[in-house]
């Protein structure tokens, strides 16, 4: 039994920010935006909201779509590195939103590959039987965790919030669906992209230098250059990856759908694959690096715009912080 | 035990509700740790029903031919993150530190017997840590919300008693009648909650033989997903239980999530 996308749903918060706006909160530009990321405008929320608010409209939508109840659910996956609590898990809050219960839910904590890390959850489940229904989310806010000041630039033009979801059911044709996931790691380079507090290895774990302080270890920190050159060669690997594991070639693929990281990434990916540029995905112009919910709002928009035919060979890709990264090959 | 090396994992799940940093996971930090290659490393978040919900997850990628042998760990630092000042007096000696690890690999008898996994977030703010959260701006924190201490634990143990215990004690019997196996066969229930109290109360009220019950809190504190497999392996090693015994884990905590496995060691 193979598990396959039923329904896809997206929501974004309505505040939309350009890059003119962010060079008016600190010393930056549309065009040094444009020109290292690609994105035009993201969407922040405007306070007071989590992840578990965004997934909602994304999460009934999806469901409309595949033609169930949020009470069909047997599983709920939430992938989110900005969770609304420290505890429980978000994925608890989005089934209280939904009004639904029973059913088990779970947080995926595995930054931009979280929906895929998700997605091969929920393939496990439904291919060995132990769910028919599979909600997987990705969600998040990051703009209450940016420094939006000059000393924040580097990181803080680059995400943006919002929410993407899917609804798995089984599928019982074996060439149509998920044909294969493939999880990776490399816990060696956490440190080059992570937010490092609170930390349980931190005596007390929150404590008062976490707050108000420029420069704060509450907000994440990156190193560039280190993870677009992990990225590109991360990317292209673990595509070819999932091909083979299904005995194709690149030239097979009908569409990649990467994590969209940042523009230069994609670009850089696509050239490295020899792939046109027609059949790479992209839409950070307009919502920016949403981490985990990037690849279902990218997923959502390709079935909108009528990208994903019958049949169609679809290869998914994420890369990020951990670092982590993933591939997901799917027959649609 | 397993006679493996840590090259020969080829997953590895991790359950926490302490992470060494906000992230990334602790997964990551094990797998560079012990050199399991670029294997991926899967964090979640299920509080103390984490260990359960990883093995459920586990189990089900050797099912589904995703991995051959999944590195299933349940671990916590409470400790750092307690409230040490008088209002936490009832709270702060319930949590202890610790971790554990399980070793699925797959196997003609299954040893993952059946796993039953739930979730009721309908009251959850009796267990919950508000900050820091996204649902906070700036910085997911602020000086208010320190200074209230919000960042602590929040634990209303006498509105979930009830609860958790017909809750453990009707996932003992469920777990059991999915894999359709009789009180009798099992060697060892370990009852995974945060008072030891509840944990034995709801034994009793599954009609579980005193002899044969895990209380996982009693000694060492309660470690919200390490648990499980610290109790495991401590009866294993004191010969409480030995390799081909089937024991019944359950686990009922934060969210409220709960659920429970049945294997056979």
């Amino acid at each position: 039994m193979n598990a396959r996308i039923l329904g896809l749903g997206r929501h974004v918060p309505e505040g939309i920010v350009t890059n003119d706006d962010l060079a008016g909160m600190m010393d930056t530009s549309d065009e040094w935006i444009q020109q290292r990321t690609g994105i035009r405008q993201r969407h922040f929320t405007s306070g007071d909201a989590g992840p578990a608010d965004l997934a909602v409209p994304a999460v009934e939508e999806a469901l409309r779509a595949a033609g169930i109840e949020a009470g069909d659910l047997d599983l709920i996956l939430l992938g989110t590195l900005s969770p609304d609590y420290d505890l429980p898990s978000s994925a608890s809050i989005l089934q209280s939103h939904l009004g639904v219960r029973g059913m088990p839910v779970m947080d995926i904590r595995n930054q931009c590959s979280g929906f895929l890390y998700a997605l091969s959850v929920a393939d496990a489940f439904i291919k060995s039987g132990g769910a028919r229904h599979v909600l997987v989310c990705g969600a998040e806010v990051h703009s209450t965790g940016l420094d939006q000041t000059t000393g924040g630039r580097e990181v803080a033009v680059i995400f943006g919030d919002g929410a993407g979801a899917a609804v798995l059911g089984p599928e019982p044709d074996p060439e149509t669906g998920i044909l294969s996931t493939h999880l990776h790691a490399e816990g060696r380079y956490a440190s080059k992209l992570m937010v490092e507090v609170p930390t349980s290895l931190c005596w007390p774990r929150v404590n008062e230098d976490m707050l108000d302080v420029p420069g704060s270890r509450l907000w994440p920190r990156m190193e560039g250059r280190y993870v677009f050159k992990h990225a590109v060669t991360r990317f292209p690997e673990v595509v070819r990856e999932a091909l083979e594991a299904n005995g194709y070639t690149v030239a097979d693929l009908d569409l990649f759908i990467p994590h969209q990281a940042n523009l230069r990434i994609s670009q850089f990916v696509a050239g490295a694959l020899e792939l046109p540029e027609e059949k790479v995905f992209s839409n950070i112009d307009r919502y920016g690096n949403t981490t985990a919910a990037s690849i279902p709002i990218a997923l959502y928009e390709a079935a909108q715009s009528g990208r994903l035919a019958p049949g169609a060979l679809v290869c998914l890709g994420a890369f990020g912080s951990g670092f982590t990264w993933a591939s997901a090959l799917l027959r649609w | 035990m397993a006679d493996a090396e840590p090259t020969d994992v080829d997953c590895i799940i991790f359950a926490t509700i302490s992470p060494d940093i906000a992230f990334p996971g602790p997964g990551c930090f094990l797998q560079d740790q012990l050199g399991c290659n670029t294997v991926g490393a899967l964090d979640i978040r299920a509080q103390d029903a984490g260990f359960v919900y990883a093995l459920a997850t586990g189990d089900r990628f050797v099912r589904a031919g995703k991995a051959r042998r999944v590195l299933v760990c349940g671990g916590d630092v409470h400790s750092s993150a307690l409230d040490y000042s008088a209002r936490a007096v009832a709270t702060t000696p319930i949590f202890g530190d610790g971790a554990g690890v399980a070793l699925l690999g797959d196997a003609d008898e299954a040893g993952v017997l059946a796993t039953v996994l739930h979730s009721d977030a309908t009251g959850y703010q009796r267990f919950w840590c508000e900050s820091p959260g996204s649902r906070t701006y700036p910085a997911r924190m602020t000086r208010r919300h320190f200074d209230e201490g919000r960042h602590f634990y929040s634990l209303d143990a006498s509105a979930i008693a009830e609860q958790a215990e017909t809750t453990l004690a009707a996932t003992t019997d469920e777990v059991l009648r999915a894999a359709n196996v009789a009180t009798d066969a099992v060697s060892l229930f370990v009852m995974h909650y945060l008072d030891p109290r509840v944990a034995g109360r709801a034994a009793e009220r599954a009609g579980l033989p005193a002899e044969r019950v895990i209380a996982t809190a009693e000694r060492g504190g309660h470690v919200a997903a390490g648990g499980i497999p610290i109790a495991l392996t401590e009866a294993l090693q004191s010969g409480r239980v030995q390799r081909g015994d089937v024991v019944c884990c359950v686990a009922f905590g934060g969210g409220m999530a709960w659920g429970g496995a049945l294997l056979r060691l």
